[in-house]
């Protein structure tokens, strides 16, 4: 029963870890630096309530295009090795794309409610 | 990385993925629960790249932050009560409580007039109550804010008109431990809560043994891929096309579904829920830009006087 | 190296190229304009909010703080100088600099007053705004240089600078990267009628946090920019450090530039220009880099 040792890959996100917990620490340093700053106090109601936003049918159609954008990003690292038909199936997905955004103009959703 | 660290590093991963599902099912706040989600799934991210699937890890980090700041907006938009204020002064358990720490107002150090500012905000929150509690929700919202500050009366900031109730209601709240809203009981504690528990750890119990029982782990003597882009890549172009194709028909579907369910409906919104960012207002221009001025345009405000209103001077 | 030094050296570059930026910006501003987000944030005072949300306020700069420091582990400021060469560098870097817009929306409803949460509203509203265009334009960089790695990238560019190569992919790089640094024209967040938005309710340790991280945004924007379509740290007779900080503040200056010659946009006006203009546009490019590789032009 032979398994491979830990893969590279670990080191570098050991590393990202790192820089990660060190930028904490650096905010927790500025944080501490300004203990004996001086308080202003700030008293506004409590405004989280229900509110309205414009932005609606472009926050659905964002998720739509932002799960298109994680099959981008693998098929344009392939997409020279593979040539034509690999540019022949993205034209495909991005003729179904830009068809949803088209529709989505036309219909009158791609405006602010 | 030796083998001691990967098993710390999988503590820890472990560790934020169950504590944010925990955090997320038992805060008050709608906005903190999306939050804690999104770290769960950073947790889980983690336990991915332990697997040397650097992409899949990072990619699900980016699917989360956006769909989940998505989802916490369509949450806000449509639930009652989405950050927990008036949630976390209730009667609730060791871990709710834990959970939804720091979202009760704090007290003043000392009592006084407040700022009035936007009271109708106030007021626009009590049409919300559906049935009959319509009444007590602000001097609830004392009461609630009262109780939490433990020792002793301190009086809370108030508008004007609710300042005679305010004092009333410190007095009698500071006595007893449940709430009445005038009839709708929102206490978190009901019966059927210990049952509740109960299963899940039963169920998590028989989950983690079948897990554990199970006959025999196969360990492939193979190195993973550090490419893993690459690898990906090619599998999405050769052996998983029809489901890549798929996947953006059913993204596509998703984009009929979201602008036909999203048309403007035949019954117009209470006005009291228009926020400043439901009007598309023209920004004021960048003064000294050399561009000619908008006819009508706001110009009074200069750009870099955006403190209207300084906080009050406190002691530290 | 040791990996603590290396990791220190990364804090260091962030600190030192943010204070640059915050150079750069005062510079390039005439002066009765306010100069970038942060700048003028009170950071002598500490500001305590009664109402707010006593965990997600403070996390807020902390969160965007750590997504700037993680971003630029993966910039090569030369032919060694990289914190980490991660396989999937650049989406890496997309997925991180999204923890500024998580962390600015975390204060933004942390705070509780109605100008932070209404900023909170337009910061999502950016967020919608910029991904999609922004991915399109780094896809037509990793088509080319059939990698997500940023040293890969640095190196396709040894014969031509994709800048030549992908014209409108850069002129996309340009708008949606001020989109993402939340500098003019794209200012609505941080609008004078929304007292500033977040930084209003930000003062001492947040506000310089703040500074630090507004700051790092745009400068790893902009590094990211001459990474992508500038050829990286590489350039006769200077060492490379010295030509990749030449590239970042040069984009940056016509970024910066550039944003202040048309009128700020609202909320609106953005979103309808980066669905109905950008997003084609990127699309447009995908397929015209595309073509370009199977015509057998590029690396």
């Amino acid at each position: 029963m032979t398994s491979s040792g830990p893969s590279p890959i670990l080191n570098d996100y050991g590393f990202v870890a790192l820089v990660l917990v060190m930028a904490l620490g650096l905010a927790l340093l500025v944080a501490a630096a300004f203990l004996r700053a001086p308080g202003l106090l700030m008293r506004t109601p409590s405004i989280w309530g229900q509110f309205r936003f414009g932005y609606a049918v472009y926050a659905l159609i964002f998720l739509a295009f932002d799960m298109e954008m994680i099959f981008m990003y693998p098929w344009a690292v392939v997409f020279a090795d593979i040539g034509i038909s690999a540019f022949l199936d993205m034209l495909v997905f991005i003729v179904l794309l830009g068809a949803g955004i088209a529709y989505a103009w036309g219909m009158g959703g791609l405006e602010w409610e | 990385m030796t083998a001691g660290l990967e098993i710390i590093a999988f503590a820890i991963c472990a560790f934020i993925a169950i504590t944010g599902a925990l955090g997320m099912t038992t805060t008050m706040s709608m906005f903190r629960s999306g939050i804690f989600l999104m770290a769960s799934f950073v947790g889980v991210a983690g336990l991915f790249i332990l697997l040397a699937a650097d992409l899949i890890g990072v990619l699900q980090i980016m699917m989360y932050i956006g769909g989940m700041l998505v989802m916490i907006l369509f949450m806000v938009l449509v639930m009652h009560d989405p950050g927990g204020a008036m949630m976390a002064g209730m009667d609730m358990s060791f871990v709710e409580r834990w959970f939804s720490k720091g979202l009760v107002p704090r007290e003043p150090a000392q009592s006084g007039h407040a700022k009035h500012m936007h009271g109708d905000h106030q007021r626009g929150y009590n049409d919300h109550h559906h049935g009959n509690a319509v009444q007590p929700d602000e001097p609830n919202d004392r009461k609630a804010a009262a109780m939490r500050s433990g020792h002793g009366a301190h009086p809370m900031e108030h508008t004007d008109d609710d300042e005679q109730e305010g004092q009333v209601m410190h007095h009698s709240g500071d006595k007893h431990d449940d709430m009445d809203m005038g009839g709708m009981d929102m206490s978190m504690v009901t019966p059927v809560r210990p049952i509740a528990v109960w299963l899940a750890a039963a169920v998590s119990v028989v989950l983690v043994s079948m897990l554990l029982l199970r006959p025999a782990w196969r360990i492939i003597d193979a190195a993973p891929d550090p490419d893993s882009a690459r690898s990906i890549g090619h599998l999405l172009m050769e052996k998983y096309m029809v489901a890549f194709e798929g996947a953006g028909f059913l993204i596509l579907i998703g984009i009929f579904g979201a602008v036909l369910l999203a048309r403007p409906s035949t019954h117009p919104d209470d006005p009291s829920r228009s926020a400043k960012v439901a009007i598309d207002e023209r920004p004021e221009p960048i003064a000294d830009d050399g561009l000619t001025p908008l006819a009508g345009a706001r110009g009074s405000t200069e750009h870099h006087m955006h403190r209207h209103h300084r906080p009050e001077e406190h002691g530290a | 190296m040791g990996m603590i030094a290396t990791a220190a050296l990364v804090l260091v570059a962030l600190v030192l190229g943010a204070a640059l930026t915050l150079l750069v910006e005062r510079l390039s501003t005439p002066h009765h304009v306010e100069p970038g987000p942060a700048q003028a944030a009170d950071v002598r005072h500490s500001l305590v909010i009664a109402n707010s949300d006593r965990w997600l306020l403070p996390a807020g700069p902390v969160v965007a703080l750590t997504g700037v420091a993680l971003a630029l582990v993966v910039l090569p400021f030369g032919p060694g100088l990289i914190g980490r060469d991660l396989g999937i560098g650049v989406f890496y870097v997309i997925v991180v600099i999204d923890f500024v817009v998580l962390g600015l929306a975390l204060a933004g409803w942390g705070a509780n007053t109605a100008h932070a949460v209404e900023a909170c509203y337009r910061i999502i509203a950016q967020l919608v705004a910029y991904v999609v265009p922004l991915g399109l334009a780094y896809v037509g960089v990793i088509m080319m240089a059939r990698s997500l790695s940023t040293v890969a990238i640095v190196e396709a560019q040894s014969g031509l600078w994709f800048v030549v190569l992908q014209p409108i992919g850069f002129v996309l790089y340009l708008v949606t990267g001020l989109m993402q640094s939340y500098r003019a024209p794209f200012l609505e967040p941080f609008a004078a009628s929304i007292g500033g938005g977040v930084l209003d309710v930000s003062a001492g340790w947040s506000a310089l946090l703040w500074r630090i991280a507004l700051a790092g945004v745009l400068f790893l924007v902009a590094a990211i920019g001459a990474l992508l379509y500038l050829g990286g740290a590489t350039g006769p007779l200077l060492p490379g450090w010295a030509w990749m900080i030449i590239k970042t503040y040069a984009l940056m200056a016509l970024m910066l530039w550039l944003g202040r010659l048309v009128r700020p946009f609202s909320t609106a006006q953005m979103l309808a220009l980066s669905w109905k203009l950008l997003i084609p546009l990127g699309l447009l490019n995908v397929l015209l880099v595309g073509g370009l590789i199977l015509l057998g032009v590029g690396p």
